[in-house]
């Protein structure tokens, strides 16, 4: 199987490539790089935020209209340039859509699920390589696509990421790139998904029963479920919208509209509220399609790093398949201030409560599987050590949000958007770090460097806290969400000072990232060079070479315990292999 | 600072909320404040737990780790005792609270109505009057300088209609009983200080009330208000709604900040008048120009975040007198003559 794998020419191997291992680089280096311009996006919106209406240094002058506009100081005579509120909003719905649909789920699902996945099942492959390597191909268009809408007319979407009509109907051509770039994404995400479940069910090595699966490759399998069931009403809702902008249609247009004193000359019929609950159907689900990758990797790396079986594995397991399934059945609760009745609430907030239970069992596993434990405080470790008490903020915050009253107070306001973000941020990428720093050895055969690791990773975590944390302050003062300057209202311009920190602490943020830029591209060419079971662990991706060859393992891999078999008494090492590697290897 | 009674401590931003102003909004600060004492005990506790096992079981010589997992019920019953806990938060404070807050609309006889109409991006309000009954509208009829809500001038109902823009005028005491719509896209009418959240969708009209509370009148909470800020450590951005309670002056008598006046409507103006300030005094008095604002609470478009409103509330009197200025002077109302 891989002796012909030297001989693929550059294209075949690097770019269209139809290896797991390589799609799942190709995937992680292209969210990366749409993460670092998310990122930028959003330091220029934390830039007007903390200073409305003044000149953007350094860059402001690059951005071009209608993202920025050109001022004159009237007291030096200097030209400066200042966001416009539609630059603002076209940043806003960009940043949300790049970081959720272009950076961490292509990360968390197209870079480590397609990576480690097909080695932790002990398979030489996904189970569709075309497939795979059509899903990459259409999300990199799509991407490409969706960045396209800054050079169009009224620049890109700026309905925020949530494209609510009649907004997104009547607002500029970026709106409709937008549509076409999801319409493309969606299907390259839906590719994707049905590859990962069949590659689970049908590709597992000898032995390797579903219990005996890593806790990652679980939650990869849940989330691909989730992709696959409730990304199809997204898709169609957009298409719908599309028809709405291009094709004169109207699904979500009540008709009757007066826009800026112009009567609306359209059939109307429609329902606004039709695609808040299209979307939320999707993106309620989606949420745990950010988390639950993140989770499993955290899981693995927790099981390396305290060299013992993972406390509560089952209930692990079965909690990620109840929240899959729960996920379903709670967006809803995102349109509490729709003017929603009593009945319809009751379920939804009951809905939202039962899903925060095996939030909470999956939180507890985690941190009592440290108890007895030998704690190595690697770099990855450090990152998951971190991840549970900000994943842990992130959750218990969502609680006065889902519950009906206390969200009439705290609905779109900065509490909700210091919710997501500790969930997502030092959630999630604290996860995707993680991963990173993980199986970094694994794809490259070198190993990161320890000590600019964590210096990436105390600078992220002091910083990364600095800019969220004063959000939930802000939200509790009313301070709403997507205001280009929040001074305009009275409590906002109270708590002005929150936002200035806030600002500070994302270029902070910023500023730590750069060790681990250097880190990632040094230590591919001169990192430290490791063999293929660098950390000591169990699951089957350590058994192959690193880097594993095409084909994968070098002989076939069959499994004779779980997963975590850490400390196992009477064992020689304290760690036993799901399949120990040919003693050549 | 005390408002009324126990609940509403004005103090500005107490627990960094806005001051309270509504009859229910007690009951959301409440479940609030239950919800984060519950987060912060949780948190405390993890957190606690999660540092002394990491202290206790770092890896060193001689230390290795238990291949068997810890026995104990004690996760066991934390996590049922969460879940209990949840429980009581959903049928012990919020649904009672959002049902009272949306079942029972107050009676039509014994209510204030108005109707709230969002458009890119002003607030329009219309009030039925004296007569009490809205006069029919059409979108044929809308004049964006003396008619935005439309109204139709053959209808004799609307006749004694009131239409402000930026401004809604309500007596305190009273269920005021607001009718939320809106012209072009999705907004949201939010009154911070009433706790009132209310989206506003094209095609519907979506009722929401509140009462807000007996001495919470504008020139009461305003005077409530007053603060005094360090000049040295404020900026423009922090004082830009606010007005000074008294004059300011330097040393040859000359005013340089006179009582209801703010420190300029341009944050250059302001900072200059800041300067200025500073060599005069040391802290200044002020208080909001209006403490009481409806803010649009969902993304409008590019102004979404300058779409506000005014409340104005009154006693009973107070608000008595601003109908009859309000209402239309050319007509004459015959109450008796049918």
């Amino acid at each position: 199987m891989s002796d012909h794998s030297h001989d693929l020419p550059f294209w075949k191997k690097y770019i269209f490539s139809v290896d797991h291992k390589m799609i799942g680089i190709q995937y992680t280096v292209t969210a990366l790089v749409f993460l670092a311009i998310g990122f930028g996006m959003m330091l220029v919106m934390r830039y007007q935020l903390a200073y409305p209406n003044q000149p953007i240094p350094v860059i402001g002058q690059f951005l071009g209209e209608p993202i920025v506009a050109a001022v004159e100081n009237p007291d030096t005579g200097e030209t400066g340039y200042v966001l416009t509120g539609d630059g603002y909003n076209s940043f806003g719905a960009m940043h949300g859509t790049i970081m959720v649909f272009l950076a961490i789920v292509p990360l968390a699902v197209g870079g480590f699920g397609n990576f480690v996945l097909p080695l932790q099942c002990g398979a030489p492959d996904m189970a569709f390589p075309r497939l795979n390597m059509a899903s990459y191909w259409t999300y990199l268009p799509g991407g490409i696509l969706m960045m396209f809408g800054f050079f169009v007319k009224g620049g890109a979407a700026n309905s925020g990421w949530t494209s609510y009509p009649p907004l997104a109907t009547i607002a500029t051509t970026g709106q409709t790139i937008w549509l076409l770039g999801m319409v493309i994404l969606i299907t390259s995400s839906l590719l994707g998904s049905v590859n990962f479940i069949v590659t689970v069910v049908q590709l597992r090595a000898k032995g390797l029963s579903f219990f005996r699966l890593p806790f990652f490759a679980w939650a990869q399998l849940v989330t691909a479920f989730l992709l696959l069931l409730a990304f199809p009403p997204l898709e169609a809702a957009g298409v719908l919208q599309l028809m709405d902008r291009v094709a004169g249609t109207s699904f979500f247009d009540p008709g009757g509209l007066i826009v800026s004193g112009v009567e609306q000359n359209t059939a109307g019929g429609g329902s606004p509220l039709l695609w808040q609950h299209l979307f939320w159907f999707l993106a309620h689900p989606e949420v745990y399609v950010l988390i639950l990758p993140g989770l499993g990797i955290i899981s693995e790396v927790i099981a390396n790093n305290t060299r013992k079986p993972l406390w509560g594995y089952k209930s692990l397991v079965y909690s990620a398949i109840f929240l899959g399934f729960m996920s379903f059945i709670v967006w809803a609760h995102h349109m509490f201030m729709t003017g929603m009745g009593t009945t319809l609430s009751t379920f939804f907030q009951a809905t939202t409560m039962i899903i925060s239970v095996p939030s909470v069992i999956i939180l507890t596993c985690l941190i009592i599987s440290l108890w007895g434990a030998s704690i190595r405080f690697t770099v990855p470790m450090l990152f998951a050590l971190a991840f549970l008490p900000m994943f842990g903020i992130g959750g218990l915050t969502g609680l006065p949000l889902g519950l009906t009253a206390s969200d009439i107070h705290l609905h779109d306001t900065y509490y909700v958007i210091g919710h997501f973000h500790y969930v997502v941020a030092p959630g999630t990428i604290f996860a995707m770090f993680a991963g990173i720093y993980y199986w970094f050895p694994k794809a490259t055969g070198r190993k990161m460097n320890e000590w600019l690791g964590r210096i990436h990773f105390a600078g992220s975590f002091v910083f990364i806290n600095a800019v969220f944390m004063p959000f939930f302050f802000m939200g509790m003062a009313s301070v709403l969400r997507r205001q280009f300057d929040q001074t305009e209202t009275l409590h906002g311009a109270a708590v002005q000072g929150l936002s200035v920190m806030s600002t500070w602490g994302a270029f902070g943020l910023a500023a730590f990232q750069l060790p681990f830029v250097f880190n990632f591209f040094w230590s591919i060419f001169a990192g430290e060079r490791v063999g293929a079971n660098p950390w000591h662990a169990t699951t089957l991706e350590w058994s192959a070479p690193s880097p594993p060859p095409h084909g994968n393992f070098l002989s076939e891999p069959v499994v004779a315990c779980g997963p975590y078999e850490y400390s196992v008494p009477g064992e020689a090492e304290d760690y036993t292999m799901q399949s120990p590697p040919p003693a050549t290897a | 600072m005390q408002l009324l009674g126990q609940a509403t401590d004005i103090a500005p931003y107490a627990n960094w909320m806005p001051p309270m102003l509504s009859e229910h909004g007690g009951q959301i600060d409440n479940l609030i404040s239950v919800l984060h004492i519950f987060m912060a005990i949780l948190f405390v506790a993890w957190g606690a737990f999660l540092t002394y096992t990491v202290i206790r079981f770092r890896a060193r010589a001689g230390h290795k780790a238990d291949y068997h997992p810890v026995k104990g019920k004690a996760s066991k019953y934390a996590e049922i005792g969460i879940g209990l806990f949840e429980v009581f938060l959903l049928l012990g404070l919020s649904m009672p609270v959002w049902a009272a807050y949306k079942n029972n609309p107050p009676k039509a006889d014994d209510r204030v109505e108005v109707r709230a109409i969002g458009e890119q991006f002003q607030w329009n309000f219309h009030y039925p009057g004296p007569d009490g009954v809205f006069g029919r509208t059409n979108a044929k009829f809308i004049d964006a300088a003396s008619n935005t809500v439309g109204l139709d001038p053959d209808d004799p109902a609307g006749k004694d209609d009131i239409q402000t823009i930026g401004e809604m005028h309500i007596p305190v005491g009273k269920p005021i009983y607001v009718r939320v719509s809106s012209k072009d896209v999705i907004h949201s009418f939010a009154i911070p200080t009433m706790r009132v959240k209310q989206d506003c969708i094209p095609g519907m009209e979506i009722p929401i009330w509140f009462t807000a509370k007996e001495d919470a009148t504008t020139e009461r909470v305003k005077r409530e208000m007053i603060q005094e800020f360090p000049v040295a450590d404020v900026d423009w951005y922090r004082l830009r709604h606010h007005v000074a309670v008294q004059d300011y002056q330097d040393e040859s008598g000359q005013v340089i900040l006179k009582e209801g006046e703010g420190i300029g409507l341009s944050r250059e103006a302001g900072e200059k008048k800041l300067k200025t300030l500073r060599d005069v005094t040391d802290t200044i008095k002020m208080q909001p120009r209006n403490p009481l604002e409806i803010i649009c609470a969902q993304l409008c478009g590019n102004s979404h975040f300058k779409m506000k409103a005014q409340v104005f509330t009154y006693d009973a009197a107070g608000y008595q007198e601003w109908m009859d200025n309000a209402v239309p002077k050319e007509v004459e109302i015959d109450f008796g003559g049918f």
